[in-house]
């Protein structure tokens, strides 16, 4: 207890207090603006904690990653355009309730989920760190794959009306990620000998490329032809979720920030995965699906609460076995590291005071982020009072900055208007863009996974059946693609009955 | 209101002039605007390439700024500033990875492209096994694999990167190169495949196994240098333990374009000596798991020189050149 009380008394120092919630906002603002994420709000907070003592280093650090991983839904909200890959499935009923003036709710709705997941993986972390850890190291490249394989079957929920479509989108994205240096054999893939062409395609990039400028692109189009888009400014309130909404959705917050949690803590998958599960698996278990899509808090909430609980499940491989999930958690394990601070199994025997004052600064994260963006809606809100053709101009700006300062690359921002245009091209075929997002997220990992195995098992496919978990994944990923193949066939079959008889049948079809 | 903006913007543009002026007087004195060092790769080595822009920014009148251009495996990184001009105010955080991006056919120049600065830093791989595997030195390692049927699987960071460079010549020596398969994990996940013992053994950086090792789940070997590191005083060298004169060494350091004035990289050779002399980037360097290890300009541009010649004959042993 001694080591609890001296952590309690690092953390409540005004300075560490102060470095712990600037961390926090910087991340908000970072996570919430097009383009700029929080891997980025870690890499410059990084060098200012080099001079600060180990507890207001640790804190800003954590601080800023927490504050990034919520900050990304209020950009995924209010314009459509996730601030950060996490909140990409945030944005399919967010922005919809946006549209329809209840951005305070949707806001408010995210904000309290993610700080439900952010607090309920932590605790998950304090009490069985070890036990998690010890589950997560068992996925190894064969349970990977099927795990990712199972995420790519959420392309049938997020597809509309048509599957093939659907199809086509996540094809797009799993090939666009293919361009660039492979890392595992070091060979150029479809960059024509062009040097620059070997970083690749970077998923933020491509992500705000497909999300962003075609909406820009719609929306200056229907400002010159005068059709644009009112949303009823004076209709804009802040909102917020009744207790008893809040009631009503606890079971599936809580589900949701189990899976984000498992999710978070196998190292290599992340947040966009958990976010994409989660939404699927409130879609697929709620009373009303067919409101998904259009403006359902429940649809904002479960990837708010899975995407945040994935900050305390990649917490514990970090702690426990010093491997960094993903880029930000790798900056953030170099800035523990300086301070003297190595994970790994010693980590608890040795450090002790250290692993309290992480998880109070990951409380205290946690505590700032909710209150900051609670309070912060009704300031939030007034964005949208803002003409759109105005907003347009100032969100290609900022994307375009951001696209750029990922890896100070020229290119990039090509790249970004290049996938844009694609995009829109995509759009006006009514090809989903969702999809697309899924492909670019899990193909990387999907091939990679995949090609490990195979190199481990010395060419043999057997490997891929070997392995009880990865086997269920496999059930699973049928029984999605059956029931969303027979669902659809159902509900062709009754379109075509009603269509005799009683018209308003068809609205159940969709 | 308007006259206050007046005052304000006259004054601003009066001092920016100011300024210009006492620039123009110390002229001749490099630098004369922030120098840009561009970071190749992320996790710890951009950690410290962060650190040691900070500390030269101390012995310099302008800053040193890193700025992060990955991907490529550097090629990208080093592309670039390939392309800028030879004045000093660009320079890249390198790595032996410029001999392994030329051989592999990503990049048309090599490391004569740049003009060397100072080596930084020097780290050293290390090989390690599972402690349940009951393999106590290199030599029961390579007896087992000598005697067993199956092949020794090996997790490395990337076919042709530096750890699988390190493996194959350190495997060759012990005469079981036959005898390997190579598993490549990016992004450090090698520790972890084999404490799930998916993997055999893993050739990675000793910071990676040593709290493993405390812990009792991984024993470490040997590492590949031909002296013992000081994190590992315990653990022989692969050359003490059979492989012998087995001495590889992944060195970091600094190098600017082709043709940048030799007072230039004098400066910043200089500024580099104090920052990796400096207390903070030793302290960094015991915590990280890297020995800091300055060499001057000249005497590096050598260990570059021989150490390509080394990796462009090791690769064209293993059919990775192209």
């Amino acid at each position: 207890m001694d080591a609890f009380a001296s952590a309690l008394g690092a953390v409540s120092d005004p300075f560490t207090l102060l470095a712990i919630m600037a961390g926090a906002v910087i991340g908000i603002v970072f996570g919430s603006i097009p383009g700029l994420t929080y891997s980025m709000a870690l890499a410059l907070v990084l060098p200012i904690t080099f001079k600060f003592d180990t507890s207001a280093a640790v804190g800003m650090l954590l601080g800023t990653y927490i504050g990034g991983m919520t900050g990304g839904s209020v950009s995924a909200i209010l314009l459509g355009i996730p601030g950060t890959p996490s909140a990409a499935a945030t944005v399919l009923d967010g922005y919809r309730m946006t549209r329809n003036g209840r951005a305070g709710l949707a806001l408010g709705g995210a904000v309290l989920a993610s700080g439900f997941g952010g607090i309920f993986s932590l605790l998950v972390m304090i009490v069985s760190v070890d036990l998690v850890a010890r589950l997560a190291i068992q996925f190894g490249p064969v349970e990977i794959f099927a795990l990712v394989l199972f995420g790519l079957s959420t392309i049938c929920g997020l597809a509309g009306k048509s599957l093939v479509r659907g199809m086509i989108a996540g094809a797009i994205g799993l090939l666009l990620m293919t361009i660039g240096l492979d890392d595992m054999d070091g060979v150029a893939r479809m960059t024509f000998g062009w040097t620059p062409l070997l970083q690749g395609v970077d998923l933020l990039v491509a992500m705000v490329g497909l999300f962003a400028v075609p909406q820009i692109m719609k929306t200056l189009i229907d400002y010159r032809l005068d059709r644009a888009f009112k949303l009823n400014a004076s209709g804009v309130r802040s909102e917020l979720p009744s207790f008893r909404q809040l009631r009503n959705s606890f079971w599936l917050m809580f589900r949701c920030s189990a899976l984000g949690t498992g999710v978070g803590s196998i190292p290599g998958t992340g947040g966009p995965i958990a976010a994409f599960l989660a939404y699927d698996h409130a879609k697929r278990f709620s009373k009303q699906p067919q409101r998904f899509g259009k403006g359902e808090l429940d649809g904002v909430m479960a990837p708010e609460s899975a995407n945040n609980a994935v900050t305390g499940g990649a917490m514990i491989p970090l702690l426990s076995l010093g491997i960094p999930g993903d880029p930000a958690t790798a900056v953030m394990l170099g800035g523990f590291l300086i301070h003297g601070l190595v994970p790994g199994p010693m980590l608890f025997t040795h450090n002790k005071t250290e692993v309290y004052l992480i998880y109070l600064a990951i409380f205290v994260s946690y505590l700032t982020v909710v209150v900051f963006q609670y309070f912060g809606i009704r300031g939030f809100v007034k964005l949208l009072k803002v003409p759109p053709h105005l907003m347009a101009v100032g969100i290609l700006i900022m994307c375009g900055v951001g696209t750029f300062a990922i890896r100070n690359s020229f290119l990039d921002i090509y790249m970004m208007v290049g996938v844009g245009l694609i995009g829109y091209l995509l759009m006006r075929a009514r090809i989903p863009v969702t999809p697309i997002i899924l492909g670019l997220v899990l193909g990387p990992t999907l091939e990679r996974e995949f090609r490990t195995a195979v190199i481990m098992s010395e060419g043999s496919f057997g490997v891929f059946f070997s392995s009880p978990t990865a086997v269920i994944f496999y059930a699973l990923t049928i029984a999605v693609i059956g029931f969303h193949f027979f669902g659809q066939m159902r509900d062709a079959k009754k379109t075509r009955d009603a269509a005799g008889g009683d018209k308003t049948q068809q609205q159940g079809a969709n | 209101m308007n006259f206050n903006l007046k005052s304000l913007l006259l004054g601003a543009t009066a001092s920016v002039f100011l300024l210009a002026g006492l620039n123009a007087q110390a002229r001749a004195e490099f630098p004369e605007k922030p120098v840009e060092m561009t970071v190749l790769f992320g996790g710890t080595a951009q950690t410290i390439g962060q650190l040691l822009a900070d500390l030269m920014s101390k012995n310099l009148a302008k800053p040193v700024v890193a700025v992060s251009r990955t991907g490529g495996g550097g090629a990208v990184g080093y592309s670039h500033v390939q392309s800028t001009a030879a004045d000093g105010y660009n320079m890249v955080w390198n790595s032996n990875s410029v001999s392994t991006s030329h051989y592999r056919g990503n990049m048309k120049f090599n490391y004569e492209a740049f003009t060397p600065i100072a080596r930084v830093s020097v780290e050293t791989p290390a090989l390690a096994v599972s402690a349940d595997s009951g393999w106590k030195s290199l030599k029961d390692m390579a007896d087992a694999v000598k005697a067993g049927d199956s092949k020794l699987k090996v997790g490395i960071s990337g076919n042709g990167s530096f750890t699988h460079l390190t493996s194959a010549a350190l495997f060759d020596k012990m005469g079981i190169a036959d005898k390997v398969v190579y598993v490549p994990y990016g992004k450090g996940k090698a520790p972890v495949e084999l404490l799930a013992k998916r993997v055999d053994a893993a050739v990675q950086w000793p910071g990676q196994f040593i709290p493993h090792q405390q812990a009792g789940k991984l024993t470490i070997l040997c590492v590949t240098g031909k002296d013992r590191i000081p994190q590992l005083k315990d653990t022989p060298s692969c050359a003490e333990a059979g492989a012998t004169d087995l001495n590889i060494t992944m060195w970091r350091g600094l190098a600017a374009p082709a043709g940048t004035p030799a007072d230039v990289i004098a400066k910043l050779q200089d500024a580099a000596k104090a920052a990796i002399a400096s207390d903070e980037f030793q302290s960094a360097a015991d915590k990280i798991g890297f020995e800091a290890s300055y060499l001057p300009a000249d005497q590096f541009g050598s260990l570059i020189a021989s150490d390509d010649a080394a990796i462009s004959d090791l690769m064209g042993k293993l059919g990775l050149k192209k």
